[in-house]
């Protein structure tokens, strides 16, 4: 018996000097699914090579902001978030955020991080926010079906009118094999894919600092009538009317669509889960010529007051070393450090280097309304893009949309 | 000695009777305890928060009846309210339309009575989540049942998408419900039916009433308290309802089949007003209350009948 006491309190001293050599410590981080590829990649990575750890948590898109502001209101939030960018002015405005001011600036490569992130992730002269992941949208076509209709499978549409003949084409095939895809039911989807396609040919949904809903244009009516065609002449599967965005990438990653709107996360998630899909990437192209894109992606947000900032800049540090960056791009993020980018795409795919180019000159949308505008299931944006695209009466729908979206904008407190 | 004890005992009496009582409460406290924990708490936090402007993040006001006015002007409710009142009286009737000769079928003991009890009741212990789950697989256009199934059987030119109008999309919840819900509702009033004496209906047959005249004299009027419990059971799940349209149809097609507590949830969760999703709820539990009375009112037990 004594024998036995005497080995548990060996055994409890030996346990207890090893934790304390250790004293890792464990930070708790949320993603949104959009990262689900190279987010695990990342944070495995640094858990690695260091002594603290990092605990990560995936969240559906949809639900991310609610979970955070519930978790934030009871007490429970992760130690840092890596946060749809869109959202920092409205997070930091509500005072949940931590001021990375200091250390932002401190860092020797502060100047070349990506200046969209850089705009949403500051409020008030302050830096809440700074760049973790970056997408842009761009235009996607399966090559191996391009030249089964008989085009030329290098060359993807450059314009409207190109689009639709095209996917027109594509869906002669005939069988399961559809021309055209989107999520037409899912407002976060169509503002990264739809609207750089009304930016490229001139025009515009909010006005520049988010005051006025300029959804009544030509550009918009324009666009709206190439989606409507398409769906009128049957390219587009029946399932799209009603996707809230879960086959954003699905429904392109199963090999029956021609051309879909995505983004530059579909390079790496293609290339590592669906490595037998032959695709291009090209602008998402103006009506006439030239292109747009929605420069998007997350910005790394760390919760008000967390007691784990230590691993959590360390964690940060890792991600913008060139390991780092280069992990990311592996696995479909863009890099977000410009005076190291081209050294993180060097050895990977070229198709990397259209969706490089589409992020510099990409356009964010500001607003600290933007989740009641344009990503709520519920909110006017998803309605009216379901309606001008599938329903009957597309300038009541625009109307309406102006509308409501002008009063949640006046409504919004001013902050 | 005698007359101290005699005076004594009543106070003993009275004493021990003081003791029970506690006893008894002693008894109910661990109930007690649960309603106020888990909802007189609540409620008075909830009716508190609905006097604020309370985001989910960040500070917090006193604003009075600030957010009842908004009320008063915020259209969306009101007609995802309507909404909800329309959704309750359909799906309502179509419960107990289905459920009633289900319960008239598996009342009395015949071959194979437990297995189609068993069949019946089998929905409803499925959570309304994963109900929702599995029947937004079987609506889904291109991957699903309903419609595949019947573009392959050749029934349809094209494949019909379920969800993306108003009608069939509300229909399919219809049909969700009732098959998750109907089993549930037969068994409360096949217990109802079940405790019907035997004796009247056989009393009724030897004066000459038919099947008809029995069932709106005798069954329908002794089953008042458990169609008032059915009744009241679902309409207040109805007016509550949210998972099925969260999780298959998102409020859609075109927001149309938004409901109060859907409403409720995007206020206080997607556009972070807590306080006034508080008071939302407050207008929604006085509906509610109200209703429920009214409808205890209309299947009270009528004067003189015991």
């Amino acid at each position: 018996m004594r024998n036995l006491i005497a080995k548990l309190a060996l055994a409890a001293v030996v346990l207890g000097s090893s934790l304390g050599i250790a004293a890792a410590e464990t930070a708790n981080i949320w993603v949104r699914a959009d990262g689900s590829n190279f987010m695990p990649r990342i944070v495995d990575a640094y858990n690695k090579a260091h002594t603290n750890q990092v605990k990560l948590d995936i969240i559906p898109n949809a639900e991310i902001i609610p979970k955070y502001g519930a978790a934030a209101a009871g007490g429970t939030a992760p130690d840092a978030l890596s946060l749809d960018l869109i959202y920092t002015p409205s997070f930091a405005a509500a005072g949940q955020l931590e001021d990375i001011t200091d250390w932002a600036k401190s860092l020797p490569y502060f100047s070349s991080l990506s200046p969209a992130h850089v705009k949403t992730g500051t409020y008030k002269d302050h830096i809440y926010g700074l760049p973790f992941s970056a997408d842009a949208s761009v235009l996607i076509w399966n090559k191996k079906l391009f030249k089964q209709a008989g085009l030329d499978p290098e060359k993807g549409p450059a314009n409207w009118a190109e689009i639709a003949a095209d996917a027109e084409k594509v869906n002669a095939l005939g069988g399961n094999i559809k021309g055209f895809y989107f999520s037409g039911n899912c407002g976060g989807c169509n503002i990264f894919t739809f609207t750089p396609l009304i930016w490229a040919s001139g025009g515009d949904i909010l006005s520049e600092d988010g005051s006025k809903a300029t959804l009544d244009s030509p550009q918009l009516r324009g666009a709206i009538d190439l989606y409507r065609s398409m769906v009128k002449k049957d390219l587009v599967p029946a399932g799209a009317q009603t996707d809230t965005g879960a086959n954003f990438f699905a429904a392109f990653a199963a090999g029956n669509i021609g051309i879909s709107p995505s983004g530059a996360f579909a390079i790496g998630a293609l290339n590592t889960q669906y490595p037998d899909i032959d695709y291009g990437v090209t602008f998402l192209p103006g009506k006439d010529s030239g292109w747009s894109s929605f420069a998007g992606g997350d910005n790394f947000v760390v919760t008000k007051g967390t007691t784990k900032l230590a691993v959590v800049k360390e964690f940060l540090d890792f991600a913008y070393s060139l390991e780092g960056q280069t992990i990311l791009a592996k696995y479909g993020s863009l890099p977000v450090r410009g005076d190291i980018a081209k050294d993180a795409l060097k050895d990977l795919d070229p198709r990397y280097q259209i969706a490089a180019e589409a992020m510099a000159k990409g356009r964010t949308p500001y607003s600290v309304v933007f989740n009641d505008l344009i990503n709520s299931a519920n909110g006017p944006w998803t309605q009216m893009i379901n309606e001008v695209f599938f329903g009957d009466d597309v300038d009541g729908a625009i109307a309406n949309a102006q509308e409501t979206m002008q009063s949640i904008i006046d409504q919004a407190p001013q902050k | 000695m005698t007359t101290i004890a005699a005076a004594t005992a009543p106070l003993r009496a009275r004493k021990l009777a003081g003791r029970r009582q506690w006893i008894g409460l002693l008894y109910v406290a661990p109930a007690v305890a649960l309603v106020v924990v888990f909802f007189l708490i609540p409620l008075g936090m909830t009716a508190w928060m609905s006097l604020h402007n309370w985001p989910l993040m960040g500070e917090h006001f006193y604003i009075g009846l600030g957010n009842y006015v908004a009320i008063l002007r915020d259209t969306r409710f009101w007609n995802a309210l309507r909404f909800t009142a329309y959704y309750t009286v359909i799906v309502t009737i179509a419960i107990f339309v289905v459920a009633f000769p289900l319960a008239l079928f598996v009342e009395r003991p015949r071959p194979l009575t437990n297995l189609y009890r068993t069949m019946f009741f089998m929905p409803a212990v499925v959570g309304f989540a994963s109900a929702s789950l599995l029947w937004s697989w079987l609506l889904n256009v291109d991957s699903g049942l309903f419609s595949p199934a019947a573009y392959d059987l050749g029934l349809i030119d094209r494949k019909f998408n379920l969800l993306a109008t108003f009608q069939p999309a509300f229909w399919s919840i219809i049909a969700m419900v009732v098959w998750k819900v109907a089993g549930f509702t037969m068994i409360i009033l096949m217990a109802g039916l079940q405790s019907i004496p035997q004796d009247l209906q056989e009393a009724a047959v030897i004066d000459g009433a038919g099947p008809f005249a029995r069932f709106r004299a005798i069954t329908l009027p002794l089953m008042r308290r458990t169609l008032a419990l059915a009744l009241i059971l679902s309409v207040a799940g109805s007016i509550l309802a949210f998972d099925q349209f969260y999780i298959i149809l998102r409020g859609g097609p075109r927001n149309q089949t938004l409901t109060a507590v859907y409403w409720i949830f995007n206020q206080s969760f997607v556009s972070f007003k807590l306080g006034y999703g508080a008071a939302l709820s407050m207008v929604l539990l006085v509906v509610l209350v109200a209703l429920s009375l009214v409808q205890l009112w209309l299947l009270r037990k009528p004067e003189g009948l015991d």
